[in-house]
């Protein structure tokens, strides 16, 4: 190895030691939050009432801790994740700082879905059949993305525009058929676009784990296809990466990861943007770091969100969806002022 | 243009002075009868300004707030007047239906059913004030875990009724809360209102003991009062305030104070009401099931 091989080598170690120790920072900050939240609650319960209740069956308490505050606690931090790790993928694969799952159509698709089998299905009453409506109608704007792009050579601009378009059809037929419903459905409705983690229970939560977790070790593994695409399509071309491919597998990936973050919650806006650019002002564009990193805090960004809208206006709730950009936003300009350099 | 007003022109024998209607009167063509057949004029929110203009009508009758002023701005140029009231209230249904009956020379059938109404609602008021006892309750909204709070038709309804409102406190009408809260509030009655309820177009209880049961299996509610007594209740829209509250609060108070109004028949006031006011035979289900048979 020559001298300014080894010298570049070594200095990748040092970088790579500082990005793992940040990971690291971000799951212990992300556990703190999440016991902090786990102590927030009406009924007034402490950490040592939280930790006896959650060790043995104390009744009413228990059931509290065990059915209400962790599977909320555990949604918001498995949301916030999926919708952190599906931003950084559709940045990285469209090389777009504005795409998201939310600009690209697939919160508005997942939106529209939930709205139909609310008026037509009754669905108010059956999260089941929300999340159904929500998950198969994203799986659909994926599809649509993919094949607009299969017939226009999966260029980064093709499924950025194909997205757009689909948003804003997708928007326009949720608002159809809002004017088409009752005075109740049209308020559910709203409230879905608010999101909420009220009906987070232990089957949703395996389901909504499922959804996140099962494509996350696949898309950490092409992390390094995503750094060869920073850099442009004929240069990851030119080093072996398929890139029309990997553009298109990572969609699906990531359509399938936003779906199931967002299917039982309702829309959590603005997470899935602004997590991996904080992340990657903290760390840079190291996909291996960047992915599971923007996930953290992403996830850290909704417990937060959703702990401060249940306390700073307790026993009301400020809705999930309208708390993250009040929290995410003022962090971002603090980094985006801070920041000496382009960092994208 | 809303179903408030036009529930309370039919009580004032005036719906022959009908010209147009709220488009959404076709979804409760069994209570409506012969006037969802009346050229619709959009919703009480959002107007159709053209169907209205070309129907010439002599008055508009709107919600005080709903839709804005610019319906007035909107009518001036075709000369058609706007009037305001808000008939679904129940502190000022009574005073508004006397206005209304004087406006379209009705005075005697205004006062008819002022006297019933006043003398139906007074009777219930007389037997509250016998006791200091008041419930705590907690209505949910449509959507779940939004509570029914101050200043709500509901809430209203909850106090007419003798009942506390554990959202009483809370600063706006209708609050998103936790199930938290919920529990820890340990309230002795629920009520929820039915989103897509029918009531006259339904045969049995079945899709509001549905709810119920939803209700009754949300996490740690097994450990509150209203849970454990059973004393959880889910009621159609319909006689969820409106002209119709009447109706609602006399369910309400038989479920808020069962031996006090165990005498009390919720289905006999109504079909008093519809077949007396309204012209429509009473037919359909409004409530849950409630054991031990005080629902219905």
């Amino acid at each position: 190895m020559s001298a300014t091989a080894e010298t570049l080598y070594r200095r990748y170690k040092a970088r790579a030691g500082v990005k793992t120790l940040v990971l690291v920072l971000a799951v212990f900050l992300l556990a703190v939050g999440m016991v902090v939240g786990l102590c927030v609650g009406a009924s007034g319960m402490g950490l040592g009432q939280v930790l006896a209740s959650l060790l043995k069956d104390t009744g009413r308490d228990h059931g509290i801790v065990w059915l209400i505050r962790l599977p909320r606690i555990i949604m918001a931090a498995l949301v916030g994740f999926g919708l952190g790790l599906a931003g950084s993928v559709f940045q990285a694969v469209l090389r777009n700082p504005l795409a998201s799952p939310f600009t690209l159509g697939v919160g508005s698709a997942a939106g529209f879905g939930a709205v139909s089998v609310i008026l037509f299905m009754g669905g108010g009453f059956q999260t089941y059949r929300v999340a159904a409506g929500a998950f198969l109608l994203t799986l659909l704007s994926a599809a649509l993305i993919l094949a607009v792009a299969r017939m226009k050579s999966a260029s980064s601009e093709t499924m950025i525009l194909t997205g757009i378009a689909q948003m804003f059809l997708f928007s326009s037929l949720t608002s159809l058929f809002q004017y088409m419903g009752t005075m109740e459905q049209v308020h559910e409705v709203v409230f879905w676009f608010f999101g909420s983690l009220s009906k987070a229970g232990w089957p949703e939560i395996g389901l909504t784990a499922i959804m996140i977790l099962v494509p996350f070790p696949f898309l950490l593994s092409r992390a390094w296809d995503f750094n060869l695409l920073a850099s442009g399509d004929d240069s990851a071309l030119a080093l072996g990466v398929n890139v029309k491919r990997l553009r298109m597998t990572s969609v699906v990936a990531a359509s399938l990861v936003t779906a199931g973050g967002i299917c039982f919650t309702g829309v959590i806006g603005f997470v899935g943007l602004v997590a991996p650019h904080i992340t990657r002002m903290v760390i840079g564009n190291d996909h291996q770091f960047l992915l599971p990193v923007s996930g953290l805090v992403g996830a850290l960004l909704v417990v937060v969100a959703d702990t401060l809208g249940r306390s700073i206006w307790a026993p009301q709730v400020i809705p999930i969806g309208i708390v993250t950009s009040f929290v995410g936003v003022p962090f971002f300009f603090y980094l985006l002022m801070k920041r000496s350099k382009e960092y994208w | 243009m809303n179903s408030d007003t036009v529930e309370v022109i039919r009580t004032l024998d005036a719906e022959d002075r009908v010209v147009g209607v709220f488009s959404e009167i076709v979804r409760e063509p069994e209570f409506w009868g012969a006037l969802a057949d009346r050229p619709k004029v959009g919703s009480w929110r959002d107007p159709d300004v053209e169907a209205i203009a070309a129907l010439k009508p002599d008055l508009v009758i709107a919600y005080t707030r709903n839709p804005g002023p610019i319906l007035e701005r909107k009518m001036a140029p075709f000369g058609i007047q706007v009037l305001r009231l808000d008939l679904y209230k129940v502190a000022a249904l009574e005073r508004e239906v006397l206005v209304l009956g004087r406006l379209l020379e009705r005075d005697k059938e205004a006062a008819r059913f002022c006297a019933w109404h006043h003398q139906r609602l007074g009777a219930i008021q007389e037997r509250i004030a016998q006791t200091d006892r008041r419930p705590s309750v907690y209505m949910e909204s449509y959507t779940d875990y939004h509570a029914v709070g101050p200043s709500s038709g509901g809430h209203e309804m909850c106090v007419l009724a003798g009942g506390r409102n554990i959202a009483a406190v809370l600063a706006i009408p209708y609050p998103r809360v936790t199930a938290e809260w919920v529990v820890s509030q340990n309230p002795e009655v629920i009520v929820k209102p039915a989103v897509y309820g029918n009531g006259y177009s339904l045969k049995d209880a079945a899709p509001f003991n549905k709810r119920r049961e939803a209700l009754l299996g949300r996490p740690v509610w097994g450990h509150i009062a209203a849970v454990t007594s059973g004393n959880v209740h889910v009621l159609d829209s319909s006689i969820w305030t409106g002209p119709r509250a009447i109706i609602g609060i006399a369910y309400l108070a038989r479920w808020f104070h069962s031996k006090l109004f165990s005498d009390l028949d919720p289905e006999a006031l109504h079909k008093e009401y519809l077949e007396t006011f309204q012209g429509v035979a009473y037919h359909g289900v409004f409530v849950s099931d409630y054991p031990g048979g005080a629902g219905r």
